[in-house]
């Protein structure tokens, strides 16, 4: 995805995933939200992370687990 | 007999047990209150009186046979509008599902009613617990009991509102990235979101399932815990209900915090992200009062908000718009302006962006937790600003990631949000308590301690009659 996106390839994108409803509108929205996002995939601290790094899943969190 | 509409559950139950006071005359004491000012604060997206009365008859006649069921017995209660209770509509405040009726009780309905609760209807929420204030819903937003003007929190707003303004003295909301923190901050009420995990999660609308947590608002730290002693455990039918040790919270409310030692965070509301003056100055005097009271308090510091801003935000749109995809597909005119946006964002999240959200969250909440080996609890700021205007779309926006709750939805971590004071303008201050996984009943003792300390709890809004 590129990091400047334009109304028509939100547009695109949109039409891609299903999203046909969407008015000029909601297409702003669609833009602005993407942009939000691709702030926080920017702002998330990727670099150090090693092929060991596993998702975490909290589901098995224990008071005595040593996290 | 203090004033019933702000009468805590300890003691309500006190007098309910001892029969020196009806739940029939309490309940009709809150409905009265609630048709007098709710038209002015929204708290209620639907009331339910009818049912209250029911409720309360059948707990005064089983309290005078002698069989009484704990502290909520006869005793008021309402629901976010996101949970479901049997029977009645689960809109999370959308017109999308204004005509969803619950089939049967969500788990924490269900625990209430055993306990012999008196509900009182469903709460405001922003809409599906996200987004903000809306105008453009078929129900208003809540409003702040302390300045109507102003915003009240969210997305449990009518949660946070209903506590302060005495009409209830315990609601159930949930919380995905601060949403039971935010209104008790803003609202001038004591908000707990447990160990992800510790509530179950069944019957109550998803945001985030892996960030989705249940928990009590209340006016003081008793009552939250009596709250949370009644919510608290394993439900199997909830995936991500945790096979933990629960309850015994109001219990262990005693014991203070001498010698206790609390971390500061404080690069949250000073470095990463300056606070608010009063807030900050707020926070900084209710460490000042713990350290009096013979806590230990020492800086510490984690990983910078922004990162857990991220992780939290990417984890959490990704997540709602899967959710929401057919939604958003079919019927996108029907969200509200601003949840749509908040909504949307998670459309383009790519798998590779979402598991790394996942594993920079796994590095996260190993780090965070391993800061508990030097110290019992961990205090920081829940909102950096007191509420702003409602009518003022520019500050929402402003002040909307202006928080340090987000980070303890990342890490599944307990928080428990307590007052800590009032701006000059009269406008609620707090601070958040933090602890390792399943620490609640010492987030309560800290609280408990620090309540006592102070006369916060004292205070309360003056209303005006809609």
């Amino acid at each position: 995805m590129t990091e400047n996106l334009t109304l028509d390839e939100v547009r695109a994108m949109a039409l891609r995933a299903g999203l046909t409803r969407l008015t000029d509108d909601h297409l702003q929205q669609l833009l602005r939200a993407t942009q939000k996002a691709q702030q926080w995939r920017r702002a998330l601290p990727t670099a150090n992370l090693t092929p060991a790094d596993e998702p975490s899943h909290l589901f098995r969190l224990s008071g005595d687990e040593e996290l | 007999m203090s004033d019933l509409a702000y009468l805590g559950i300890a003691e309500a139950a006190s007098l309910l047990r001892s029969k020196k006071l009806s739940s029939v005359e309490y309940t009709n004491a809150l409905i009265s209150r609630v048709e007098k000012y709710d038209s002015q604060l929204n708290a209620f997206l639907r009331f339910t009186p009818e049912i209250a009365l029911e409720d309360a008859r059948r707990a005064e006649a089983e309290i005078a046979s002698g069989q009484w069921r704990g502290p909520l017995h006869g005793v008021p209660y309402a629901l976010k509008d996101i949970v479901d209770y049997a029977g009645l509509p689960t809109t999370a405040h959308s017109k999308i599902l204004a005509d969803n009726v619950a089939a049967a009780d969500s788990a924490v309905a269900q625990k209430l009613r055993a306990a012999g609760g008196v509900f009182m209807g469903k709460l405001s929420t922003h809409e599906f617990a996200t987004g903000g204030p809306c105008f453009d819903l078929p129900w208003p937003p809540a409003r702040n009991p302390w300045n109507r003007d102003h915003f009240c929190g969210g997305s449990s707003s009518g949660s946070g509102v209903a506590t302060a303004a005495g009409f209830v003295p315990a609601a159930i909301g949930s919380d995905t990235g601060g949403s039971i923190r935010n209104p008790a901050t803003l609202c001038g009420v004591v908000g707990m979101k447990g160990t992800y995990g510790l509530v179950s999660r069944r019957g109550v609308f998803p945001l985030a399932y892996s960030l989705d947590h249940v928990g009590p608002l209340t006016r003081s730290v008793e009552d939250n815990a009596l709250l949370l002693d009644l919510i608290a455990g394993r439900d199997v039918l909830d995936p991500a209900s945790a096979e933990a040790p629960a309850g015994g919270y109001a219990a262990a409310l005693q014991g203070g915090v001498k010698g206790l030692k609390i971390g500061v965070i404080r690069h949250f509301y000073q470095r990463d992200m300056q606070g608010e003056a009063e807030m900050v100055g707020a926070i900084e005097a209710a460490l000042e009062v713990l350290a009096g009271l013979g806590a230990q308090v020492r800086e510490i510091e984690t990983a910078p908000l922004d990162e857990y801003a991220a992780c939290n935000r990417i984890i959490l749109a990704a997540e709602a718009y899967a959710i929401h995809e057919r939604w958003l597909q079919e019927r996108p005119g029907d969200y509200a302006s601003l949840t749509r946006e908040r909504i949307l964002a998670g459309a383009f999240i790519s798998s590779a962006d979402y598991i790394n959200a996942l594993r920079v969250r796994a590095r996260l909440t190993r780090a965070f937790h391993a800061l508990f080996s030097g110290i019992d609890v961990a205090i920081t700021a829940s909102a950096l600003d007191p509420a702003c205007r409602i009518d003022d779309p520019a500050e929402l926006d402003r002040t909307y990631g202006r928080q340090a709750r987000g980070p303890f939805n990342v890490t599944g971590s307990p928080a428990l949000a307590v007052p800590v004071g009032f701006s000059k303008t009269g406008l609620p201050l707090g601070m958040q308590i933090v602890g390792k996984p399943f620490s609640e009943a010492l987030l309560y003792r800290v609280g408990h301690a620090y309540e006592r300390a102070t006369n916060w709890l004292a205070r309360h809004p003056v209303l005006a009659a809609g």
